[in-house]
Formats: structure tokens, C-alpha cells, sequence
């Protein structure tokens, strides 16, 4: 379906700039010269709030369309895959990981993985097993348990389960560990790393939680990014 | 078993549970209301229509001719005008109107389909159902319905005073079987009083004719008369034991209270011209009125057909509301379900998907309130005829044909889609991003 290259970059951008429609030109609330990052290659991303690394997450997930540039996620460009295909490709080959877990409310925990593989092209007569093995392996095991009676820190699992069960080849974590005391961000963050290790998945982690710093061997400041684009004009 | 789409349907709509049972009982209302009238507006009329069978006027002293049509063919009330026996005659016996003779033979060799002058005394009853004098002609020659004259179910039609012929329905209601003796009711009201000195015996059970004359219990005219002569002898000072007979009977006992009549035509006349002269004839005598049945039947339904307009007019006013109620009740479930949605988009799901997800719950909600209206309305459909059977002895045969109900159904999704368009583009355009920030 998707040119897909196992030795190709798990994210690779290139001369990416977005502005709303409603901005003055010039003005870039994203504007990113390159960025690669190899096959299960983790990455900090640091920048302030407002910085607009949301923006770039939603850009590289689909749900927004770059005014220039180009996005490539396992060699496939997402920004020239247009509306339904964009969403299945998402769905396929980018877990998502977000600061207060975003999980679906009155269903279980098996279902909230489940939801992730709905969207997949795995059989749906496996998709019980997988999310099941899925959370087993995360240490979870109130399975059918409704998310509202699972705990913090379950809850974390469940939302990384639902992120790495189909096997993505690029994870966004947005800001994992902001809502998090500082021994809980320790286990969220060692659980979602090992979980992308241990798949071979990369991950870009946006934060502006410098303690996360020692945690990656690679990381770059979001204006950092940007400055070196405008050098590059 | 994977998650699938229609498990989150599901989960939404039991998510809402009150949201979604009022929404489908306000469905269930609507179409059941418009169900209903559909269905007793047909066969109501057709009921009224069966009934007044084959006879082209009813003749009574009842002023006004829907009266007289309602009280001596639908039994609505006892007639409170009679007839005189001689006018009778006077009337039956002339050849210009009816054709007909004492011997019923036509007055020359040519066939022609025979007319009647069949006379009805309406008045006494039994157990509350209606007792019809009349003579052998009512069985032999008058209709009742377009399926021909009367069929005895079981024993025999009446050939001597004292015998009383059972309509099916009257049967049923009565348990009435062969050979029981039964005392009649004279009068109605304070007047009314019960005639045990008259033992009648059912010789007959008549068929179901579908029609208002099921309930009631037949007799020999002379009969009613003879019980007619007993209570004048004894208000004139007679004894309550002195049994009066068919001698006792007088002028002042032969009366009837209405004529069922039928206009015989020759061959390559036209009925409704012979209809027309021969009304006119009778009605110079002013002392009775002409009644056309058929007529008062259509004209009863033109003024019901009013009212049935206005209550179908009500009843697509409940179904619009019940569309708008659908579309809140949906917009609601849209707008506090923003984060569950755009959490499926991130996921992978697509817009349209969105967009599917809200309109299938809503017309499931279309569908599930149509099959419940279509229960209620058959429960309710149901009640209405049994009352309009007890009361007035019309049998309506409630039924909206298959077709209708697929219709009915059909129409209900489509209004609960169209109800479902305004929160589903709400849905497929809810914004991902903002809608997966933290609260607060």
C-alpha cells in the first residue's frame, strides 16, 4: 500500500515550514530546515509551551498540511497522502502518547488498545490477543477493568500498550511526564522507552521537562531547530 | 471479538441511556400515533361500509336521516319515532317504488334482480344487545355486506312467534347455544322491564358478516307485537297473568320503526335514476324520511375525514419534533463526546468514519423507535377497534399491509438521518488537536 523501506528513516523532514492561513507571511509557527531520525532511534525534543511543538506533532501525524516541505515516516511523504489515507496510514505506523493518556472513558482497558487496532490492517479475530499479550507484557493484567478503575500509573500502561500494538515505526510522545510526580515520570518514561525498544520503534518525545535530558543519547531545543533553518535561507 | 464500530455505538448510546430511551420513545410516539390513524381511517370506513349492504333506503320517522341511518343500522340507540303497520303497506305495496308484491314474484315474466320493503322493529333488547322484529324477507333478501345475504351457522331461521335467531357476534358474547329460552327487555331506560312471561327459543346461530348486525338477536315482528299488546292491556287495568295472543293484537301494537328498502330495476335501467324518482315519491309524504345509507356513510367519513387531516397533520408535527429531538439528543452525544472522537482520529480513524459512526446511531435510534411505535400502535390500534366493536358494533379490522409498515420504517430512518446531518458535520469536523489537550 505504502512504499515502505525497511532501511529508510523512521521520520525525515525536510524544509518543513507551516503557518495558518490566518498569519501574516513570513511568520513560520513551524519552520524546521531537517530532522531524521534512523529506525528505533529516540529523541528529546525540548522547547517551551507555545513554541509550536504540537503543531509539529499534528504536522507529522497527518492531521495538518505543511505550507511547504515534506514529511517522510518509514519513506512514505504523509503530506502528500490526503485526507482518509493519511488518517489509515497514521492509524498503521504512528503510536501516539499523550500527557494526560487520552484514553477512551466507559471502556476497558483491552478495549482502549483494541481501538488502536480497529484502524489497523491486522484481522480482527487477532486483534483481542494482541492488545491482551500487549498489555501483559506492560505489566498490566486487570485487562477488562474500566479505565476509570485503574490507576495512575495503569492507566499509563494502558495508553502505552494502545501506542506500540500495531507496531508502529515512529512514536510521538507528547509531554509524557507534565502531569507526572518525578517518581512516576521515572517509570512512565523507562516504561515507554523500553516498550519502543524493545520494537524497534522510534520515538520523538516532546518536552519541556529538561530533568529527561540524560535520559536520550540524542536531543535538539525546538528554536534551535528553527534558527538553523533560517541560516540555511 | 475485536472493537468495532458498532460496539462503540452501542457503548455511546447505553453511555446516554436516558438521552437515548426518550429520544426513541418520542420516535415511538410519533410513528405510532400516525400509524394508528393510518390504519383506522381505511378500515373504519370500510367497517362503516359493511353494514348498510345492499339496501338503497332506510325509511323512518327519525328527523334526521344520519340519525336514522346510525340508530337502525348500526344500533347507536333505540328509534324513538314508529311507523304505523298501514303505512307500511301503504308504501311496500306499491308497485312503482319496489316491484315487490305479497308473493314477492315480479309483476310480469321478464327477471328482474328483486327489490324489498323488508320492515325492522328496533327497540327491545337483550342483555343490552339489540333485538331486531322483522320478517323472513330480512334473511332472504337483504345483504347486509357485498359477500350476499345472511348464512345460518348452526339450527334454523325463524318460522313461528317465540323463536329468536342469534347474530355471531351476539352469540359469542351471550353464550347463547340452541334450544336456550331466553326473556327479551322491553323499553329502555326507567320504562325498561324484562318479559319472563314471554320465553323465547333460540332456533338459529347466523354466520359472522363482519358487520354491526352480528350483535344483534332476530325475531318475528308479530312477537314484539304480542308483547306490545300485553303491556297496553295491562296499562289499560288488565291482569299481569292474563297472557295476550296474537288475536289481542291491534293497530295500536303494528308498529315498526324504520323500512330497510331496495329499488328493483329492470334490465337497461339505470339504478340511481330509479333511486332518485322513487326518493322523491316517498318524501311527499312528510311524515317520514328517506335515508340513503351509502350516502350518510360518505358523508359522516367527509366530516371524520376533517378531523383525520388535522390529526395527521398533528401527527407529522409530533414526527418533526421527534427529528429535532433526535438531532439534539445526537448534537449533545457530539459535543460531549469531542475528546472520544478525536482521540479515534488520532488513532487512525477517518473523517467519514466519524461522520458514519454518528449518523448510524442516530438512524439506529429512527429504527429502534419505529418498531416500538409499530408495537404500540398495533396494541393501540387493537384497543380502538374492540371499543369501536362494543360500542357500535363496528368491526374495524385494523391492518397496515407490509408495505406500509416497510414505508413507515423507511421514513423514519431517513428523517432520523436527516435529523443525524447537523451533529455528524459537527462530528467529521471536530477539531483533533484541541480537543486532546489537558483539561483544565
Amino acid at each position: 500500500m505504502t512504499d515502505q523501506n525497511p532501511s529508510a528513516s523512521a521520520l525525515q523532514i525536510e524544509d518543513l515550514c507551516f503557518r495558518y492561513p490566518d498569519m501574516p507571511s513570513g511568520e513560520w509557527v513551524v519552520d524546521i530546515a531537517s530532522l531524521d531520525l534512523a529506525p528505533g532511534e529516540q529523541v528529546l525534543l525540548k522547547g517551551g509551551s507555545g513554541a509550536g511543538k504540537s503543531t509539529l506533532l499534528q504536522l507529522i501525524a497527518g492531521l495538518l498540511h505543511p505550507s511547504e516541505g515534506s514529511i517522510r515516516i518509514a519513506g512514505t511523504d504523509i503530506t502528500t497522502l490526503s485526507g482518509a489515507k493519511a488518517d489509515l496510514f497514521r492509524g498503521q505506523h504512528i503510536g501516539f502518547i499523550f500527557q494526560t493518556f487520552n484514553l477512551l472513558h466507559g471502556f476497558s482497558a483491552i478495549e482502549n488498545v483494541m481501538a488502536a487496532l480497529m484502524f489497523s490492517a491486522r484481522p480482527p479475530r487477532q486483534h483481542r490477543d494482541l492488545a491482551a499479550q500487549t498489555l501483559t507484557t506492560l505489566g498490566l493484567d486487570r485487562h477488562n477493568a474500566d479505565i476509570s478503575q485503574l490507576s495512575v500509573g495503569q492507566q499509563q500502561r494502558v495508553a502505552v500498550a494502545r501506542a506500540v500494538v500495531c507496531e508502529p515505526e515512529l512514536v510521538l510522545a507528547d509531554e509524557p511526564t507534565a502531569s507526572l510526580d518525578p517518581d512516576n515520570a521515572d517509570a512512565a518514561m523507562d516504561l515507554i522507552q523500553q516498550a519502543c525498544s524493545e520494537r524497534n520503534a522510534a520515538l520523538l518525545c516532546v518536552s519541556h521537562d529538561r530533568s529527561l535530558d540524560a535520559r536520550f543519547k540524542r536531543s535538539a531545543d525546538f528554536a534551535e531547530l528553527r534558527s538553523v533553518a533560517k541560516e540555511g535561507v | 471479538m475485536a472493537l468495532t464500530d458498532f460496539a462503540i455505538i452501542r457503548r455511546s448510546m447505553f453511555g446516554r441511556m436516558f438521552s437515548t430511551v426518550t429520544t426513541v420513545l418520542t420516535v415511538a410516539v410519533a410513528v405510532a400515533l400516525m400509524l394508528t390513524l393510518l390504519s383506522l381511517r381505511d378500515s373504519g370506513r370500510q367497517a362503516f361500509e359493511r353494514g348498510t349492504g345492499n339496501m338503497d333506503f332506510l325509511i323512518s320517522r327519525d328527523p334526521s336521516a344520519l340519525v336514522s341511518v346510525l340508530n337502525g343500522v348500526y344500533y347507536a340507540n333505540p328509534p324513538q319515532q314508529v311507523i304505523p303497520w298501514a303505512k307500511y303497506e301503504q308504501i311496500a305495496n306499491n308497485p312503482r317504488y319496489f316491484f315487490f308484491d305479497a308473493d314477492g314474484d315480479a309483476s310480469n315474466d321478464v327477471e328482474v334482480p328483486p327489490g324489498y320493503a323488508i320492515p325492522i322493529a328496533v327497540g327491545d333488547t337483550y342483555r343490552s344487545l339489540p333485538v331486531v322484529g322483522t320478517t323472513s324477507e330480512y334473511f332472504r333478501l337483504f345483504h347486509p355486506t357485498v359477500d350476499g345475504p345472511f348464512q345460518v351457522a348452526e339450527g334454523e331461521l325463524f318460522d313461528a312467534d317465540f323463536e329468536v335467531v342469534v347474530g355471531s357476534r351476539a352469540a359469542e358474547i351471550t353464550g347463547l347455544k340452541i334450544g336456550d329460552r331466553i326473556a327479551l327487555t322491553h323499553g329502555t331506560g326507567e320504562g325498561a322491564h324484562l318479559h319472563t312471561e314471554y320465553p323465547f327459543e333460540v332456533v338459529g346461530i347466523l354466520e359472522p358478516t363482519a358487520s354491526p348486525h352480528d350483535r344483534a338477536l332476530f325475531i318475528t315482528l308479530e312477537s314484539s307485537w304480542i308483547i306490545h299488546a300485553h303491556d297496553r292491556r295491562i296499562a289499560l287495568g288488565g291482569a299481569e297473568d292474563d297472557l295476550a295472543t296474537a288475536e289481542d293484537v291491534s293497530d295500536d301494537d303494528r308498529l315498526i320503526t324504520g323500512i330497510y328498502a331496495k329499488v328493483a330495476t329492470r334490465p337497461g335501467r339505470g339504478v340511481s335514476a330509479a333511486m332518485q324518482s322513487v326518493q322523491n315519491q316517498i318524501r311527499s309524504d312528510t311524515s317520514i324520511n328517506v335515508a340513503q345509507p351509502a350516502a350518510e356513510v360518505t358523508r359522516l367519513f367527509s366530516i371524520v375525514s376533517n378531523i383525520d387531516q388535522v390529526f395527521l397533520g398533528m401527527a407529522a408535527v409530533v414526527m418533526l419534533s421527534s427529528g429535532i429531538a433526535i438531532m439534539l439528543a445526537m448534537y449533545n452525544s457530539a459535543e460531549q463526546r469531542r475528546r472520544q472522537i478525536a482521540i479515534l482520529r488520532v488513532l487512525g480513524c477517518s473523517r467519514p468514519r466519524i461522520f458514519g459512526l454518528v449518523m448510524t446511531e442516530s438512524a439506529i435510534i429512527g429504527l429502534i423507535g419505529a418498531a416500538v411505535g409499530i408495537g404500540v400502535s398495533t396494541v393501540a390500534t387493537d384497543v380502538v377497534a374492540g371499543v369501536m366493536r362494543e360500542r357500535l358494533g363496528v368491526i374495524v379490522t385494523p391492518s397496515v399491509g407490509a408495505q406500509w409498515m416497510l414505508s413507515i420504517i423507511m421514513a423514519t430512518v431517513f428523517l432520523a438521518c436527516i435529523a443525524g446531518l447537523v451533529p455528524s458535520i459537527m462530528a467529521y469536523r471536530t477539531p483533533v488537536a484541541r480537543n486532546l489537550r489537558p483539561v483544565g
